[in-house]
């Protein structure tokens, strides 16, 4: 599904933030990133999604090459993968029926559509009687799990979360890793980057370990450290 | 397709609510620009009108000294009509002093100063003459021999006084055009940052946008749009601003009925036609600025 080839990539000539790493993720795995902060995770992701691009290598995502596609594909790359931040990145003028929506919205599905699907995935994130909020009228799991319908509704191929639990206390991260988990059952590929100890210890899924931009370590059914 | 479309039109909707004030200052911009391109072009077509009407008109006026004698007088016009291949006879005009004083009411009605220095007593009367030769040569020529008749103060040659007039509408010409390009550019830049500033008000919902994989004119649609309209609606403002002016200048222009001085009034189909171009230009001058932010800033 996904496949890094000797990827490195470097902000700047003195920081080099991936070097030379090289994974494959199947197809329905679910994937723990790990690592302190600037070891390389994010960047991982970015890359990913074509946010980023890479000096040397190659990432290929479900089939194909992601940095020799024109940049008009780009949406169409997207559209296939769904993203969740530490930070949510919700719209705060719309409520989380609009903001789900706007997904579905934007890529110019109809409305019938939109009034099926959206209410479904409410529906699986646990959200249905909350759907006429604003974001701020919502606690932190909350707001993640409308991010998570967002990027859920169009039903990906991929999940990528980049520190989902970051901003939450460990009972509502351990809820959202369950419905992650539940999603992941469904076929979906994700691959979370994250530094929570607890969690990547619980779930017993594969963890690639990052040190400096370096792949120190990539372990089936591992833990933390 | 239908959603796509209500999509933008409700999206460009809201972003003009949301910035009023950078609205209203590249509306009126805008406006204010193109009056003046749609002022260029009617004072352009004025001075062509009045050119074009001269150029079959007076070409030639012989001044007549204010103490001449009848028989001077007489004998002037008979120098005068001996040239029957020069000048078209039948259309020699003689205005008697009272007759000159009457146009100079007019001619110098700006200039009070001149105006009081002329009586009916003292104004020359004067012979307009129309050459039938093209040769400009030929006609002043016999200008030249008019002077050395007694009697005769002055001859003056339109040729002169059009060439005057040429000069002053080209310059009028370059300048306002100059003008109106200057401030078009405002008006593009203006309408560049009501759309950067829209864009970076609304830069989280665009970063979402481009992470659900819409496409880059999907977004920048609604945005652009916006601009159009803009640049849209301060053409349509330039339009009644021009009507009125154009409408005000008419009527004054009307009251020189009798002289050259009406053939600087516009046609109205005339000035149909440039409210039509400043919509035109105004649609793209907005769609231009627009277009430049909407792609230059995209990458929030």
């Amino acid at each position: 599904m996904i496949r890094l080839e000797s990827v490195t990539k470097s902000y700047n000539p003195e920081v080099t933030a991936l070097r030379d790493a090289s994974f494959e993720v199947a197809k329905g795995e679910f994937v723990f990133l790990v690592g302190p902060s600037g070891s390389g995770k994010s960047t991982i992701l970015r890359l990913m999604n074509r946010q980023e691009q890479p000096e040397k290598g190659e990432v290929w995502v479900a089939g194909k090459d992601i940095n020799s596609m024109p940049d008009s594909n780009i949406p169409f790359l997207r559209r296939k993968i769904g993203n969740i931040f530490q930070d949510y990145k919700l719209l705060l003028n719309k409520t989380v029926f609009e903001n789900v929506a706007f997904a579905l919205e934007v890529i110019g599905r109809p409305k019938h559509v939109i009034g099926q699907q959206v209410p479904a995935v409410l529906d699986l994130v646990g959200l249905s009687d909350k759907e006429d909020r604003f974001p701020h009228q919502l606690s932190g799991g909350e707001q993640q799990r409308v991010s998570i319908a967002r990027a859920f509704v169009n039903r990906p191929l991929i999940l990528l979360a980049d520190e989902p639990t970051g901003n939450l206390d460990p009972a509502t991260g351990e809820g959202i890793m369950r419905l992650l988990d539940r999603i992941n059952g469904t076929g979906t590929t994700v691959v979370m980057a994250t530094h929570d100890q607890r969690i990547v210890n619980q779930m017993r899924k594969r963890v690639v370990q990052l040190d400096r931009g370096v792949i120190v370590r990539d372990q089936e059914r591992g833990v933390y450290d | 397709m239908l959603a796509r479309i209500s999509y933008a039109f409700r999206e460009t909707w809201a972003s003009f609510k949301r910035n009023v004030t950078l609205t209203a200052a590249a509306v009126v911009t805008s406006a204010v620009s193109l009056l003046l391109v749609g002022s260029t072009f009617l004072i352009q077509r004025a001075f062509d009108n009045l050119l074009t009407r001269w150029k079959g008109d007076v070409e030639l006026i012989v001044y007549v000294r204010s103490d001449a004698s009848p028989e001077q007088i007489a004998f002037i016009q008979e120098a005068i009509e001996s040239q029957p291949t020069i000048i078209d006879v039948s259309k020699v005009r003689y205005l008697n002093q009272a007759e000159s004083y009457a146009e100079a009411q007019k001619l110098f009605a700006g200039d009070p100063g001149t105006l009081r220095l002329l009586t009916p007593e003292n104004i020359p009367s004067q012979f307009k003459v129309v050459p039938i030769s093209d040769d400009s040569n030929l006609i002043r020529e016999l200008g030249e021999s008019f002077r050395g008749v007694e009697g005769v103060r002055e001859v003056a040659y339109a040729q002169d006084v059009f060439d005057v007039v040429s000069r002053v509408s080209q310059f009028i010409r370059v300048s306002t055009t100059v003008m109106s390009v200057v401030l078009l550019l405002v008006a593009i830049g203006l309408i560049w940052n009501t759309i950067r500033t829209a864009m970076f008000a609304r830069r989280r919902e665009i970063e979402v946008m481009k992470l659900v994989g819409a496409t880059n004119w999907f977004i920048r649609i609604p945005f652009m749009l916006e601009g159009l309209l803009q640049g849209l609606i301060g053409g349509v403002l330039s339009c009644a601003g021009l009507w009125g002016l154009n409408t005000a200048w008419s009527n004054a222009v009307t009251e020189f009925n009798d002289t050259e001085l009406a053939a600087l009034v516009v046609s109205d189909g005339y000035a149909r036609w440039v409210m039509v171009t400043l919509l035109v230009i105004g649609a793209v001058a907005g769609a231009i600025g627009s277009g430049i932010a909407a792609s230059r800033f995209l990458d929030v």
